[in-house]
């Protein structure tokens, strides 16, 4: 296909041509705020007359942080979003692409993970008393994890405690998790980086995956493996008779079941709290309170919104491993402050990238002091707060 | 107009080059091929006297000592009464004084005994053979040093109650302290070298029967030649310099009267004379020629002025004069000089009628000395010269019998204690041919490394290093004269070095260097050239963006080329100002600025950048990028080489200036880059996306990188990939950092092999 049609399909799909050149995007666009040029309304407006070139050359297609905000604040119901990731994917056929950070080393690992001969060893953190199978009903779609916790080593952020913590919360509601030895990534990245072919092939191979093991219900502790999972896959892999749910979801239906210990009955202080919602969990998948009420069922914990909260949350500053520069280190400081502000002593999230982009913005030490608040996943915080079972 | 790298070089290496920037300016640069560093090339040990001195300008003592040792087991005594052939050599001479070289290698020895001296580790013996060295002079323990370094067992005779030869019997203690000698000795035996003292060998048969399988004659020239003159040996208080030194260095005392004179114009004269003088006696020294055509230091002959001595310049004895068997005086005629004669310096003609006489009780004459046979049996089987030496192949120092080899003064007549360490080297290098049964001339050329420049004009005049003196009044006794320089001067000194000669010649890029690299690649082709140039505005336009340039040969043509130079640069709207890069800059290249809007972000100085890379690989936002070894043309290169699975084999500058030669390995790629720290995991994990069947790379030994801890960069990120790929399903065995040492570039092709071998294992 011409590029010329594919822009025009683009536009039709994504609703572009509704553009009235409002503004009102670019008004909540953290990017645009920062950087002073009006992203969102500028790109759709390139996308209608200007050159496939103009568009598809231009840097600031690959700033954009795919949060979404843009598109909650649209009244015409252009889904910028996709707008975007869609551009992408035609610029990245033409050899264009964001800067890759960490030089590109995450963005081989997700493409590694598309060879069909990967051996991986991936679940070498399973310790004892953790326990899983290999057939089974649910499934634990485990994500990006094992590498991050490594790639990561120097942020000290013991990220697979995640993954242990959800085993963890799975055991504790009588769950033995599938956990699968050839899970690869979700391609969540890639896909929105406009890496549209490895993405089709890791979907084509999680599916088989998880078909083979016989799982009815697929749980995972990353939003982004979650939205995948549920709302693209579907569309690449055709329909797939499983139920995908994110871990605050399971939390949040067995409430009943979980005993937390009582803070105080420990001497312990109970914790202010406030929680980051994620894009993909938020407005990609309009999941917001659930996570709230695991947090609020935890005894004496408080929970403190921050002021923009929900539908209005503002993204963790970066997203694809990409173009994560001083605009994403802004937001991310911006937005530890405002969650120092509610008062609350611990920002709770439930993205393991939330965690490692905030993490890696305190791990400046100018700027330690404004943005510092301690940070926890949410399945980490639940399964710390649960009572031993007897 | 179009040309090739290729087309390129052949013209740097023939033709006047220039480099021009049309569009900033009507600068003309010349490009020269650059000439090794003079100071190594006149030394003859090849010491690497500009990796020293730079490291000494960094305050790395101990790893400046450690370059000298690699060459020379005796730093404090040539550091102290080394001819120094380096500073007649030094290219500072063109512009002020050369640079103190001699002083600064004694600074080094000075601070090693002023902090205590770490004892020697022995080495174990790992082979069989057993070597006997004949004498303990600088050539004989050179070459023990050398060969117990190599896992031989060595034994040293020597027919004194002490170690040293010459340094010790025949060098004056003002000059060379016991204590010195006794110390570099030592550390010689800690290794392992057994010195057997007071024992004369008489018959190398003898030797050889008892196991020695192979033997190095070194005993030096101990024997003073005669003056042939009519009194000579006929009187009491005639005695010959070397008699006269030997006894003064061994017993503190020799028979002399008040009125000495001393023949000779050499270092044993002067060296005689001061003795005398320190004995109490008024000393004369009588020489043929004039001051200029005197063969001793002049720094010496200066010094014996200074203290007292008279000299007689322009005078031949003509006769000894006695009266009652004993030396009343001797008889002299003065000398104008003639036309040069087969030394080149100029003959002296005897002036008819002008004899004069001196008087004296005691004449030493010091006039040369030849190799004392005596020791030898009457059937030795041995070639020997007219001149009573050893006859040897010059490049083997093998003598006509097999497995018995001769070197120093013993062949070549008195010569200076650099060039006697230097022919124990080659004795210990043939003799662990001869004994591993290789032929003893090594066939192998040398290689010619081509590097090329843009040469530096040395910036202003800097007064060279005086070293402190003891005050003459103080030099009636054996007390040291020259006492070294202190820490402070020994640093700057050595920063007035020029640096000269090819860049991997330094230990390290160190601060304040003033030389940097560019590349000069032609528009379209994907491998460039590294130019050197010097990091200051007023000699070469420096910038952070690649310039357009133009080289030339001939007139009237013009080749465009790109200039880029080698340095890190950050792009600020990608840097988060996180400050890592600040942290693992050993060179303070990168600094936080705060900009008006309470952002911080990241600058290069590209003054102190030296483009190693380091920073690169950790900048979580990929906002650094490197100069011409950006990750896309790395990459690019991994790509192309990948077509056919492989090893990917990325080096270091300098190991890849070891192993240019041996690149065509089946199946394996080597990839330049800078520093090995510059090979981020990345890189690593991008060739594994490509196909790679192994990832290898090979940096400097540990301690030795030549951008202070690149290499500790490399093994960290090694180590961060590794662990990655682990989880990826991809062995360990397949990823490796690996070290190689200049001294034995050969390893590479075990490291690879192994690395191949061990590849196909962990299939």
């Amino acid at each position: 296909m011409e590029i010329k049609t594919e822009i025009q399909n683009i536009v039709k799909r994504t609703k572009a041509y509704n553009c009235v050149e409002c503004g009102k995007c670019s008004s909540v666009c953290p990017i645009s705020l920062l950087n002073g040029v009006c992203l969102p309304r500028v790109t759709v407006r390139k996308a209608l007359f200007e050159t496939t070139d103009v568009l598809l050359r231009d840097e600031l297609l690959w700033s954009c942080l795919n949060c979404g905000l843009c598109f909650e604040r649209c009244d015409f119901d252009v889904r910028f979003p996709e707008f975007i990731r869609d551009l992408r994917i035609v610029a990245h056929k033409m050899g264009q692409g964001g800067v890759l950070s960490h030089n590109g080393a995450l963005q081989s690992i997700m493409r590694m993970m598309a060879s069909a001969e990967l051996r991986q060893n991936r679940l070498g953190w399973l310790s004892r008393g953790l326990e899983t199978a290999e057939k089974g009903e649910y499934l634990y779609f485990v994500g990006c994890l094992p590498y991050f916790d490594t790639f990561f080593a120097y942020l000290d952020l013991d990220l697979l405690n995640i993954a242990k913590s959800t085993v963890k919360i799975l055991n504790y509601l009588g769950i033995t998790p599938v956990l699968m030895p050839d899970e690869r990534c979700c391609g969540h990245d890639l896909y929105w980086t406009g890496d549209l072919e490895s993405f089709k092939i890791l979907a084509q191979l999680n599916w088989e995956a998880i078909k083979a093991t016989g799982a009815k219900r697929v749980i995972t502790s990353c939003p982004e493996c979650y939205y995948m999972l549920k709302q693209e896959y579907p569309k690449y892999v055709g329909k797939m008779e499983v139920e995908v749910i994110h871990i605050s979801q399971l939390l949040s239906e067995n409430l009943p079941e979980l005993k937390f210990r009582k803070p105080k009955a420990e001497g312990r202080k109970p914790r202010k709290v406030t929680f980051q919602d994620p894009c993909r969990l938020g407005r990609f998948a309009g999941v917001y309170e659930e996570p709230r009420e695991v947090i609020a069922a935890v005894e004496g914990n408080k929970l403190y919104e921050m002021g923009k909260n929900r539908r209005e949350a503002i993204c963790c500053g970066t997203s694809g491993w990409m173009t994560c520069g001083t605009w994403s280190k802004q937001i991310q400081v911006a937005r530890l402050e405002e969650a120092r502000r509610t008062g609350a002593g611990l920002l709770i999230t439930s993205c393991p990238k939330c965690m490692i982009h905030f993490k890696c913005a305190q791990a400046d030490r100018d700027r330690a002091k404004r943005a510092k608040i301690e940070i926890q996943d949410l399945a980490t915080f639940v399964a710390e707060n649960l009572m031993e079972r007897r | 107009m179009k040309t090739s790298t290729a087309d390129i070089i052949t013209a740097l290496k023939t033709k006047e080059v220039y480099l021009q920037f049309p569009q900033i300016g009507r600068g003309r640069y010349p490009i020269r091929k650059i000439e090794p560093s003079k100071c190594k090339v006149g030394c003859p040990i090849d010491t690497d006297v500009k990796a020293y001195l730079g490291l000494i300008s960094v305050g790395k003592f101990e790893k400046a000592l450690e370059v000298v040792k690699r060459d020379n087991p005796f730093p404090g005594i040539c550091g102290r009464v080394c001819v120094h052939p380096c500073e007649t050599e030094c290219r500072r001479n063109e512009v002020d004084q050369a640079l103190a070289i001699c002083a600064l290698k004694r600074f080094l020895a000075d601070y090693e005994l002023n902090k205590g001296r770490i004892k020697n580790e022995p080495i174990k013996s790992s082979r069989r053979e057993k070597i006997a060295v004949i004498g303990s002079g600088p050539a004989g323990l050179t070459a023990a040093h050398d060969l117990v370094r190599l896992g031989y067992r060595v034994t040293v005779f020597e027919e004194l109650p002490v170690a040293g030869g010459m340094l010790y019997t025949g060098i004056p203690e003002y000059r060379l302290p016991r204590e010195i000698i006794k110390t570099e000795i030592d550390a010689i035996r800690e290794l392992g070298v057994k010195i057997e003292l007071n024992t004369r060998i008489r018959d190398l048969n003898k030797l050889q029967r008892q196991g020695y399988g192979a033997i190095f004659i070194a005993v030096g020239a101990h024997k003073g030649l005669k003056l042939r003159i009519p009194g000579e040996d006929e009187f009491e208080g005639f005695l010959d310099c070397i008699t006269f030194l030997r006894a003064v260095n061994l017993t503190g005392k020799a028979k002399i009267g008040k009125k000495v004179v001393v023949i000779g114009g050499g270092n044993a004269a002067i060296d005689s004379a001061r003795t005398a003088l320190r004995l109490g006696s008024n000393v004369h020294i009588v020489y043929r020629r004039s001051r200029r055509e005197m063969p001793a230091n002049a720094w010496e002959v200066e010094e014996a002025e200074r203290e007292g001595v008279k000299m007689h310049y322009l005078a031949s004895p003509v006769q000894i004069i006695g009266e009652d068997g004993k030396v009343v005086g001797m008889k002299c005629i003065r000398n104008r000089l003639g036309p040069p004669d087969s030394s080149g310096r100029r003959r002296p003609v005897s002036i008819k009628g002008s004899e004069f006489q001196i008087e004296a009780d005691t004449i030493i004459p010091a006039i040369s000395q030849e190799p004392d046979l005596s020791w030898l049996p009457k059937v030795h089987g041995l070639k020997i010269s007219k001149w009573n030496s050893f006859l040897v192949d010059q490049e083997t120092l093998a003598t006509n019998l097999p497995g018995i080899f001769a070197g120093g003064d013993c062949v070549t007549g008195p010569r200076t204690v650099i060039e006697a360490i230097a022919a124990g080297h080659l004795a210990a290098r043939s003799i662990d041919r001869y004994l591993q049964g290789k032929p003893l001339r090594d066939e192998a050329k040398p290689r010619e490394r081509v590097e090329f420049e843009i040469p530096t004009q040395p910036k202003g005049k800097k007064e060279r290093a005086q070293m402190r003196k003891l005050s003459l009044q103080k030099r009636r006794s054996f007390k040291e004269v020259e006492l070294g320089i202190a820490k402070k001067r020994a640093v700057e000194e050595s920063t007035r070095c020029l640096r000269c000669g090819l860049c991997f010649e330094c230990a390290e890029c160190t601060p304040n260097c003033d030389k940097r690299l560019v590349a000069l690649t032609i528009p379209g082709e994907a491998s460039g050239l590294l130019l050197r140039v010097p990091v200051d505005y007023a000699q070469f336009p420096l910038s952070n963006e690649p310039l357009q340039g133009e080289l030339s040969w001939a007139k009237g043509e013009g080749y465009p080329v790109i200039v880029e130079p080698v340095i890190a640069k950050v792009r600020d709207d990608l840097c988060r100002g996180c400050g890592d890069c600040v942290e693992i800059c050993d060179y303070s290249a990168p600094q936080l600025y705060e900009q008006e809007n309470g952002v911080k972000i990241s600058i290069i100085d590209q003054a102190l950048c030296k483009g190693c890379g380091v920073c690169a690989t950790i900048c979580p936002s990929s906002a650094i990028t490197m100069g011409h070894y950006s990750d896309g043309r790395i990459n690019r290169f991994v790509e192309q080489s990948l077509t056919k699975k492989g090893i990917v084999c990325f080096v270091c500058n300098w190991v890849y200036n070891l192993i240019e030669d041996v690149e065509e390995v089946a199946g394996l790629r080597v990839i330049r880059v800078i520093c090995s720290g510059r090979i981020s995991p990345a890189l690593i994990l991008r060739a594994f996306e490509n196909g790679a069947e192994g990832v290898i790379g090979i940096g400097c030994p540990q301690g030795e990188c030549h951008y202070i801890s690149g290499n500790e960069t490399a093994e960290q990120n090694f180590q961060r990939a590794k662990s990655i790929l682990r989880t990826l399903g991809i062995s360990a065995e397949r990823v490796k950092f690996e070290r190689l040492s200049s001294d034995e570039p050969e390893r590479f092709d075990e490291i690879i092999s192994s690395f191949a071998e061990a590849i196909k294992k962990a299939r």
